[in-house]
């Protein structure tokens, strides 16, 4: 048996390609687990009435990469049975229907992957320097989650 | 002196992604965000939205005292949306 499977590890990636869910699911996979979770963020055709066309994506990619690492060191310590992360986020224009997010966490059983997942986006979205532009048919709007943690503080 | 990286809408406001700007070694956050607005004064309209991050830790717009070292990282961070 190949022992390097079962050292933890963290898999995070921010890239212009279209994301795989097979590709994250299988990164945490692991013999040791009986359990993976998984979340997809895909984007909407709609919001607030206008049709949007696409999305376009945009980081800070070595804070956000950072960023995602403290989640991930976070998780560890809520759940320590917790095997693998995932954490995969596209980058640049992402059309209609398509993931702009996948997390995957894999632990020995169900309620800990479940929990920690989560955990994952809510963080992500509260925290992560990552930026969402909706293109509509004749404008354009920088979203605002708001879960981002100084969005009200500051007023 | 220190890099200054605007994102998002705060890059469309200053019309540039980068640049090198002189600032004083030790500065707070609000003296900070009032010499880069001299440099761009559009950006005025997002100062109730933003939070800086300086050498990629977040900090508020406060009288928080920062000492910037030659070559550090500034970022202008509006309200983000990931995920």
């Amino acid at each position: 048996m190949d022992e390097s499977e079962d050292v933890p590890k963290d898999f995070i990636k921010l890239k212009s390609e279209k994301l795989s869910v097979d590709e994250v699911s299988e990164l945490v996979i692991s013999p040791c687990c009986g359990a993976v979770s998984l979340f997809i963020g895909t984007t909407r055709n709609n919001f607030e009435g206008k049709k949007v066309i696409h999305l376009e994506y945009e980081a800070y990619t070595a804070m956000a990469e950072s960023e995602i690492k403290k989640i991930c060191r976070d998780v560890r310590q809520k759940w320590p049975s917790v095997q693998h992360i995932a954490v995969h986020h596209r980058l640049g224009v992402v059309p209609i229907t398509e993931a702009s997010v996948i997390i995957a966490v894999s632990s020995p059983h169900r309620a800990e992957s479940l929990e920690a997942v989560m955990y994952c986006i809510n963080t992500l979205k509260a925290s992560v320097p990552i930026w969402k532009k909706e293109i509509y048919e004749d404008e354009y709007s920088w979203k605002e989650n708001k879960e981002c943690f100084w969005a009200n503080s500051e007023k | 002196q220190v890099s200054v990286l605007y994102f998002a809408r705060s890059a469309e406001l200053a019309g540039l992604r980068c640049e090198t700007l002189w600032v004083p070694r030790q500065v707070t956050a609000l003296q900070l965000w009032e010499e880069i607005v001299k440099v761009h004064p559009r950006l005025a309209v997002i100062r109730d939205q933003v939070v800086f991050a300086v050498r990629q830790e977040y900090v508020l717009l406060g009288d928080q005292l920062l000492v910037l070292q030659p070559g550090d990282e500034v970022a202008i961070i509006p309200p983000i949306s990931g995920g």
